[in-house]
């Protein structure tokens, strides 16, 4: 352990706890204790902060371990990280503004809360709910993942057996998260983001500058990669022809192209089914944020892009990890001065403790608006409804690290790439739901019963070299030897039930269910009728 | 009031491309061109990005005008230059 580095870690992490606390007196209401106030920040974000909560939900530390140790570990798949962030803009463009429109109108707060009022069926929202909730809980435990990596490489971790005192670090990092997200509410991530991602783009613009100033250059990088997966393929050639090992490159070959293509356009597709996206979006204060957003949020694609690239660089660095998910807070250590090394495993940190806030919360309001007062308390008064989330939101994220410390790290990420196959499937209920109410609601629940099943079953069939179930997110095509992303290919199958299904169901006449929207509702902006102004009563003390 | 929805479709049409090319990947899979040593596998993917967010910047402003048309023919208040309620 370095005490350089630990003190400018330990400073900036304090910066940040302050500053978590102090979120509560930021664009101050009357009262914190209702959904709007605590669970989406009154409502009223700009432009500005709404580009940072909304990076802070889709850019995660989990993403800055992950993704440069796909890179590292010589599978250039990893990179479709970047097509993927290019690709999810449009389509928030095209059907968020929507979204925000119609819960503006009817103050709904989750995803669920629109499906309940446009099909009139509490069965059909409580599976988005479930849904949500299920896929959003490993996603928080893998941003503990990502903590625990900085933490190793920092030497922080104490070499007891005991689960708890090995861990006491992050566990003490995880209390305060806990304590100011209980208190301040999306306000802490909000604020807190502006430092997360300040902090990152020094280290990166740095990283990206200076390391391979010093390695040579980046035609050298690539060089090395090239030469060290080549030198890989050469001695392993045996073991990769009979499947025991995957073939390396920089540059995926042609059989790879459809993997990296749908997989790109899967987590597209999925990302803003995460009830947490969702979170930041409503919390804007008009629809016409979400889309200036759109339009400006691809500056973290760039950066993203270049963090990858670290994988390379490590490998250049001659960075020699067992777990490949230590090769970029490693390469940090190596190649930083410590000063900057500790300012290095601050920004990573606090970017876990930010997408942490978010996911938790919004995972809060849906047990809370979805289950609760849907079935357990229909008279729950907004105080109530906020001290459920309030709750909740404690007992998700304690529930998340139990099971990374306690339970085994791989079952997290596991776990992880089920979500995406899982949420994905909410997406017919919603986004189509944002344009038609051609699907009947019992398909719609039908179509998503059938593609979890198939998704999860298909997700446990998967083995790789190394695992003999959930060995990575792709199968083959149907009548194909094309691999493609299992969400996808769930998706499919969901659509075709739900279409099959409903013109079964509207045979058949079964009732449709009351639909609590109207057409002009999807267009409605801040001040409109029935749309209230910016939710904070006082004007806001800064 | 002239109608909005030829701006609408002007908009859909600029959201195509930007989810199309990226998926496209025998377009970009290929070492040389090199570019300051990077393949271009690689910068033709950042090349992407602000190519792509030029044309959601065209559809924002396109959309923008398409709101304003769609309002003034329900009759609602017109939005300022930040596309907000005065």
């Amino acid at each position: 352990m370095n005490a350089v580095a630990f003190s400018v870690f330990i400073f900036l992490f304090l910066v940040v706890t302050v500053m978590g606390f102090a979120a509560a007196r930021w664009r101050r209401a009357a009262a914190l204790d209702n959904l709007d106030e605590w669970g989406l920040g009154g409502r009223g974000f700009g432009t500005f902060i709404a580009w940072f909560l909304i990076g802070g939900d889709i850019y995660t530390a989990y993403t800055f371990i992950a993704v440069p140790a796909t890179l590292y570990a010589g599978s250039v798949t990893g990179f479709f990280a970047v097509p993927y962030t290019i690709v999810v803009y449009p389509i928030i463009f095209a059907f968020l503004p929507r979204l925000w429109s119609v819960s503006h109108r009817h103050g709904y707060v989750t995803p669920a809360d629109f499906v309940q009022g446009r099909y009139g069926s509490k069965g059909l929202s409580l599976a988005v709910a479930i849904t949500g909730i299920v896929a959003t809980m490993p996603y928080i435990a893998l941003q503990l993942v990502g903590m625990q990596v900085v933490l190793e490489v920092m030497g922080l971790q104490s070499s007891s057996d005991n689960w708890f005192v090995k861990d006491l670090p992050l566990f003490i990092a995880f209390v305060i998260l806990a304590a100011y997200t209980y208190s301040s509410g999306l306000r802490a991530p909000a604020l807190i983001a502006f430092v997360k991602d300040t902090l990152i783009y020094i280290v990166i613009i740095v990283a990206v500058i200076y390391i391979p100033h010093h390695l040579g250059g980046w035609g050298h990088i690539f060089d090395s990669a090239q030469s060290s997966f080549d030198d890989f393929n050469k001695t392993n050639a045996d073991a990769i022809a009979a499947g025991k090992a995957q073939g390396r490159g920089i540059i995926p070959p042609p059989a790879a192209h459809w993997a990296y293509a749908s997989l790109a356009l899967g987590s597209a597709l999925a990302l803003f089914m995460y009830p947490h996206s969702v979170t930041g979006v409503l919390s804007t204060k008009s629809r016409n944020v979400i889309r200036r957003n759109a339009s400006l949020l691809p500056a973290y694609s760039f950066l993203l892009g270049l963090l990858a690239l670290l994988g390379f660089v490590a490998i250049a660095a001659g960075v020699k990890v067992t777990n490949p998910q230590q090769s970029v807070p490693q390469l940090f250590e190596n190649e930083f001065p410590s000063w900057f090394a500790g300012v290095a495993y601050a920004a990573i940190v606090i970017g876990a403790l930010v997408p942490a806030a978010i996911m938790s919360i919004a995972a809060a309001n849906l047990w809370t608006r979805n289950i609760y007062k849907a079935f357990l308390n229909p008279n729950a008064t907004p105080a109530q409804e906020a001290q459920q989330s309030k709750i909740v939101s404690l007992v998700v994220k304690f529930g998340a690290l139990i099971f990374v410390l306690a339970l085994s790290k791989d079952f997290a990420i596991n776990l992880q790439l089920l979500g995406g196959v899982w949420i994905l499937q909410t997406l017919p209920a919603i986004v189509v739901g944002l344009y038609t109410r051609w699907f009947h609601r019992w398909a719609l629940l039908l179509g998503w019963a059938v593609a979890m099943v198939w998704g999860t079953w298909t997700e446990y069939d998967i083995a790789s070299p190394t695992q003999a179930h959930f060995g990575g997110p792709l199968t083959t095509f149907w009548g194909t030897d094309t691999k493609v992303y299992v969400a996808l290919m769930a998706f499919l199958i969901n659509l075709v039930v739900t279409i099959v299904a409903t013109i079964v169901m509207r045979a058949l006449k079964v009732p449709d269910g009351v639909d609590a929207t109207r057409l002009e509702d999807y267009s409605v902006d801040a001040g409109d009728t029935g749309v209230e102004e910016e939710l904070t009563p006082e004007t806001p003390a800064h | 009031m002239p109608s909005s929805r030829p701006l609408w479709i002007i908009v859909g049409i600029l959201l195509i491309p930007p989810i199309v090319v990226p998926l496209l990947v025998g377009l970009y899979d290929k070492d040389d061109p090199r570019l300051w040593g990077f393949p271009f596998y690689y910068w033709f993917q950042f090349l992407l990005i602000p190519c792509a967010a030029a044309f959601t910047v065209t559809a924002y402003y396109v959309a923008k005008e398409a709101v304003r048309r769609d309002r003034a023919a329900r009759g609602l208040p017109e939005l300022d230059s930040k596309g907000e309620r005065r």
